[in-house]
């Protein structure tokens, strides 16, 4: 039992997207392996972040590295000892390790992700399909998806949120509830802030105003987003009417004071206000953030709930070893006992 | 039955005063977790982003709407217990403590609820309002032996 593979850690994205597979094609091509490497069992796993190759190899074949790496090269068409280097090869109970902690997140990009799963589940489908899993891969994604149901249900290595974006989101819903019916304000235009914009989005916010100094700019982005241009001259009386506003302006100084705000809680009939800063210098003063129904949190402090969050997830590692390992040790186990009982037979 | 409970005041104000401090309980609970939110996020310590308590919004909705439910079954078990006074002592009103305390968790219920409505304060004042009713509410159980 064998995997081949290059990862997010051992090769750049230019790297692994030369030997990626498309979703599409992905039964097709085990079944190619399959065939032209003679492997007993195998499956390809590929994704945006890794592209491995599970394998079965036969008894008494020696040779089968090369067939597979052929097989990687001819059917990409690269030379495939160029990157030589990039891939690792696991064997035996290396592989069945390697696998639950894919599976679990833990080799990810993004310590715990949870996206990884579904990949495996698709990928495992993808070879079921094809007909290159037998009773081994099948037994050993089966107790993959059960170890990884167990970390995450028994371990907070899934827990918190590992981005600005996500963070500002859970803060949002915190303060406001769904949202849903609410309406955000974006100042200025960062990269930062349209990925917030989107997740804002993504998580059911329909109503989005964006201004900018020019305002052809903010035309642009409202039209990308789906939003409602604002003249920037006009942004402060919007601002009775919004629930978050998000501030990333290029502006050497603070653009919304404490005194506008103080003045503005009144108008707005002291519905609550989340203001994100994601500017420096920053846009908005510190002091607003004492004002009843004002909650600000500029960059640095989205910063440090991720941190934090990030710190929390690695501080569970160790529970999700021990998991694993002995999920690891009850299959080659298993593995031990089968393989006696084909030698019996 | 008991002799007491043959009068019907006495029954109609036993049962709404239970009934409705069992609900500015309730709101003065939704009042403290509240609270316990609004300064863990105003000091952006984060756990609260991971507790499964119910968000801001909610909670405060929850709180002055209950105030609200609460705030005329206090007054019925109010009216029945002048009726009641009347009865056995041949005054509605005798300005006796208990009396005192009724009247002034009254206007702090009414106080709290007009700001609320009027949205005028939101939040973590009306959160303050909710639970310092309830303190009196408590104070007046401890203090109450007539």
């Amino acid at each position: 039992m064998v995997v081949l593979g290059i990862n997010h850690k051992t090769a750049p994205v230019e790297v692994r997207e030369k030997f990626s597979f498309t979703g599409k094609h992905i039964a097709e091509v085990n079944h190619l392996l399959s065939v032209h490497a003679a492997l007993s069992e195998n499956l390809i796993l590929s994704t945006c972040n890794r592209v491995e190759i599970y394998a079965i190899i036969k008894k008494d074949d020696s040779d089968y590295l090369s067939r597979i790496k052929n097989f990687l090269g001819e059917y990409h068409k690269i030379n495939i000892s160029d990157f030589e280097n990039r891939f690792y090869l696991h064997k035996n109970e290396k592989v069945v390790e390697h696998l639950f902690r894919v599976s679990s997140g833990l080799d990810s990009m993004v310590l715990g992700e949870m996206e990884i799963l579904g990949q495996v589940k698709e990928a495992y489908r993808a070879a079921h399909n094809a007909k290159t899993t037998g009773k081994v891969l099948h037994r050993l994604f089966e107790k993959a998806f059960n170890t990884a149901k167990k970390i995450r249900t028994e371990t907070a290595i899934t827990r918190g949120t590992v981005s600005v974006s996500s963070a500002a989101v859970r803060l949002a819903r915190k303060i406001l509830g769904e949202l849903a019916d609410k309406k955000v304000l974006i100042i200025g235009a960062g990269k930062v802030g349209e990925q917030l914009v989107l997740y804002l989005k993504k998580n059911g916010l329909k109503s989005i105003l964006i201004t900018n100094r020019t305002f052809e700019k903010a035309q642009v982005l409202a039209k990308n987003f789906g939003a409602e241009a604002v003249a920037f001259e006009n942004y402060h009386d919007k601002l009775s009417d919004v629930d978050i506003v998000i501030a990333s302006t290029g502006a050497p100084h603070s653009i919304i004071k404490n005194d506008d705000i103080m003045h503005l809680m009144p108008k707005r009939k002291q519905k609550p206000l989340f203001l994100i800063d994601l500017a420096v210098p920053r846009d908005v003063e510190q002091e607003v953030n004492k004002i009843d129904n004002v909650y600000l949190y500029n960059i640095d402090d989205l910063q440090k709930i991720v941190d934090e969050n990030i710190n929390l997830r690695k501080s569970e590692l160790e529970n999700c070893e021990k998991i694993i390992v002995s999920a690891r040790q009850r299959f080659i186990e298993w593995l031990t006992n089968e393989d006696i009982k084909h030698h019996e037979n | 039955m008991l002799s007491f409970l043959k009068n019907p005041y006495l029954s109609l104000h036993i049962i709404s005063i239970h009934l409705s401090y069992i609900i500015f309980f309730v709101a003065s609970v939704a009042a403290l977790i509240y609270l316990v939110e609004d300064i863990q996020l105003k000091h952006k310590k984060t756990r609260v982003l991971f507790s499964r308590l119910p968000d801001l919004s909610f909670l405060d909705k929850l709180n002055y709407r209950l105030i609200g439910l609460g705030f005329p079954i206090l007054t019925l078990s109010i009216i029945s217990g002048a009726f009641w006074a009347r009865d056995i002592q041949g005054a509605y009103w005798s300005w006796n403590p208990r009396e005192v305390y009724s009247l002034v968790l009254w206007l702090l219920y009414a106080a709290t609820l007009h700001v609320r409505l009027s949205e005028k304060l939101r939040g973590r004042k009306v959160a303050i309002l909710s639970l310092a009713a309830f303190a009196i509410i408590v104070l007046s159980l401890f203090s109450s032996c007539p």
